[in-house]
């Protein structure tokens, strides 16, 4: 990995640039909050912003799409909205979501859909500082190794731009005058120096070592029903999550009754109609066992399976819930309530 | 290749606005297709269907039901109906004017609105969805519905297959837009439990949610009231709101909550046990074998 430096000025002649690789997306905002957005005008870009209402997992699982056409004898699949992209300003929790639906959509059984989208997309982070509801620290997703080609992290005037992979290399010769090569001790000491500003401003930390434990103990806990009681079981939770992939498919005729389209959209295990299977059985037809299930899918399992948790401390859902259920309130529950055994 | 016959489809309508039937006419580009797919036999705009006595593979049903003419016309399609669709929130639950099901002063009501008047057409009643009387295959909900859904469910039912719609509350479209939370603004939206398919239109234009599909299969309307108590609003306010377009299902399903006494008026007894509005998980298997099975030759 290589580190260049960009003089916040030329931020904006930058971006510019990047449009000769494909289309150019950054956050914007919306109301009160922010979404990715196309930038056709790059000063549009709201650098301030911390999370989006959707992560960008939004680019390569679209919430609602098309996978084929079919007829009688042949389908084609439908990748019309695959073109080159370029992202910017990612923090590096939601690059961490990526990673992690890298692993789940690309390793074992790699997904087409997934792939296509996220080989055209060229991902560029950006540094930040958290928030009362950031809990990245605890996750240890808040700095970033990989998972990008180039990532910004700013410094008083200047960004400091490391190169990830040789595609962020490529980026960075679109424009190549603006970048500054030399890099010195000062600039090491002034890094360093965000970094504890960075890292003194979390509010929300959890110590989460041997959180499968704690789960396990808490499998009879009240807790689950108490939660149930008040979650609407509204989706909102997973829908916002970088790291909820779960998705349904279905087939939508058209009139002809000869043709049609595989349709595949967004799923969360909060849908009372989840793990209902054919026969009528339901696995998880009480709320209480399926937001467990969410929760396990956080702090157990994937952690069981991965090493790390599925929860990259973004704060969406701290952000989303209408009845204020979400990760740091479980966390905060589990850890201090006596648990049955 | 032989001739599959279509299935025979009759579309009906009772006391609602006609939405549902005309958002079906305005699909001006997909119209041909739907007289391609299936053979209409029927499409009528009021309730003078009683000469109508013709077999069907499908009735599509609009409005509820508010006189005896009318129950005796719906019987009527049942009886000769291999499937019965209620469209549109009044066939589902009863509509707006079943917004006051279950307080029991239907009569005094009906008095204070109409005065005291000699019925000469037919003898009203109150205001009932219509799996009030007969039974209902599928409820395709909405305020009117959706042409996609009514799309969806047609060409299902033409190739004998079940019908499974949305499932999620609003919230969850709602989010796939990307809209800003209405509720966490602290506005009155029934998003958490609406049932979902309307691609949660009016919180796309900032409009919270008023819950015209009807409530879903997991409403947590005791969550719901809770929530919106703590912002303000008023009991009444909620109750009213929840029971304008959730008529009968809100009464069947959640009395206790909205405080309602479910006496039924004098003479009008309800005919069987409540059952879920939209009930397709349910359905499934009963239907799935009377349907007509118009494709079913037609195999490579
Ligand atoms: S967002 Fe909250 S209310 Fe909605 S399903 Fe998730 S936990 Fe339940
Ligand atoms: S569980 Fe909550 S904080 Fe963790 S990644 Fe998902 S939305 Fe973000
Ligand atoms: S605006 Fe309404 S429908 Fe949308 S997420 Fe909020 S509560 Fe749900
Ligand atoms: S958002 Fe609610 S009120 Fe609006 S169309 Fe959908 S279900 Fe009806």
């Amino acid at each position: 990995m290589k580190a260049l430096k960009l003089k916040k000025e030329d931020l904006y002649a930058y971006l510019e640039s990047l449009k000769s690789y494909g289309e150019l997306w950054g956050p914007v905002p919306r109301g009160e909050r922010y979404v990715y957005a196309r930038l056709t005008n790059v000063r549009e870009v709201a650098l301030q912003a911390l999370r989006t209402i959707l992560p960008p997992k939004k680019f390569f699982v679209p919430p609602r799409f098309n996978m084929f056409r079919y007829s009688e004898d042949r389908y084609t699949e439908v990748f019309d909205d695959v073109k080159p992209r370029v992202l910017f300003g990612l923090h590096p929790c939601d690059i961490h979501g990526l990673m992690i639906l890298d692993e789940l959509f690309l390793e074992r059984f790699p997904d087409p859909y997934y792939r296509k989208r996220r080989e055209a997309t060229a991902i560029i982070g950006l540094s930040c500082i958290p928030d009362d509801k950031c809990m990245a620290r605890s996750t240890n997703t808040h700095a970033v190794e990989g998972g990008f080609d180039l990532a910004f992290n700013e410094l008083g005037d200047e960004y400091l731009v490391w190169v990830g992979s040789s595609l962020g290399d490529d980026l960075v010769r679109l424009n190549l005058d603006l970048f500054n090569e030399e890099i010195d001790a000062q600039d090491l000491q002034k890094y360093l120096e965000w970094r504890r500003k960075r890292d003194s401003r979390y509010k929300l930390n959890f110590d989460l070592t041997g959180m499968p434990d704690i789960m396990e103990l808490s499998w009879d806990s009240d807790l689950w029903q108490e939660l149930a009681d008040k979650c609407l079981a509204c989706g909102a939770c997973s829908m916002v999550c970088p790291t909820c992939n779960c998705y349904n498919i279905r087939d939508v005729s058209d009139l002809s009754l000869e043709s049609g389209v595989r349709e595949r959209h967004w799923d969360s295990c909060m849908n009372k109609e989840y793990a209902l299977v054919a026969g009528g059985h339901n696995f998880r037809e009480a709320r209480a066992e399926r937001l467990k299930l969410y929760y396990t899918h956080k702090l157990k399992a994937f952690i069981t399976e991965y090493g790390k948790p599925s929860c990259v401390g973004c704060g969406r859902c701290i952000d989303t819930c209408p009845v204020n259920i979400n990760v740091a309130e479980v966390i905060r529950a589990l850890k201090g309530q006596e648990v049955k055994v | 290749m032989a001739e599959i016959p279509k299935p025979k489809v009759g579309f009906y309508g009772f006391t609602g606005c006609a939405g549902d039937l005309l958002t079906i006419l305005h699909c001006e580009d997909e119209l041909l297709d739907i007289f391609n797919a299936v053979d209409i036999r029927s499409f009528l705009m009021a309730s003078s269907d009683v000469h109508d006595d013709e077999e069907l593979d499908i009735a599509f049903v609009e409005g509820s039901i508010t006189t005896d003419h009318q129950l005796e016309s719906l019987k009527g399609i049942r009886k000769r109906s291999k499937v019965l669709v209620a469209i549109g929130s009044c066939a589902c639950f009863g509509g707006p004017q079943a917004a006051r099901l279950g307080c029991g002063d239907w009569e005094k009501r009906f008095k204070k609105v109409y005065g005291e008047v000699k019925h000469t057409v037919a003898e009203p009643r109150e205001s009932h969805p219509l799996d009030e009387y007969v039974k209902v295959d599928y409820c395709i909900p909405g305020c009117p519905i959706d042409k996609h859904q009514f799309f969806f469910a047609l060409t299902r039912l033409a190739k004998g297959m079940p019908v499974e719609l949305t499932t999620f509350p609003v919230c969850a479209e709602c989010k796939w837009n990307e809209n800003e939370c209405l509720l966490l603004k602290g506005e009155l939206c029934l998003g958490p439990v609406t049932a979902g398919g309307c691609n949660s239109r009016c919180p796309n234009h900032n409009l919270p949610c008023v819950g015209c599909w009807g409530p879903t299969s997991e409403a947590n309307v005791a969550s719901e009231i809770n929530l919106l108590k703590e912002r303000n609003f008023s009991a009444e306010e909620i109750v009213n709101k929840l029971r304008l377009f959730g008529g009968a299902a809100m009464v069947r399903r959640f009395a206790d909550l909205l405080g309602i006494k479910t006496e039924e008026p004098a003479g009008k007894p309800r005919q069987k046990k409540a059952r879920k509005p939209v009930a397709a998980g349910k359905a499934k298997k009963k239907t799935a074998s009377k349907s007509p099975k118009a494709k079913s030759g037609k195999k490579r």
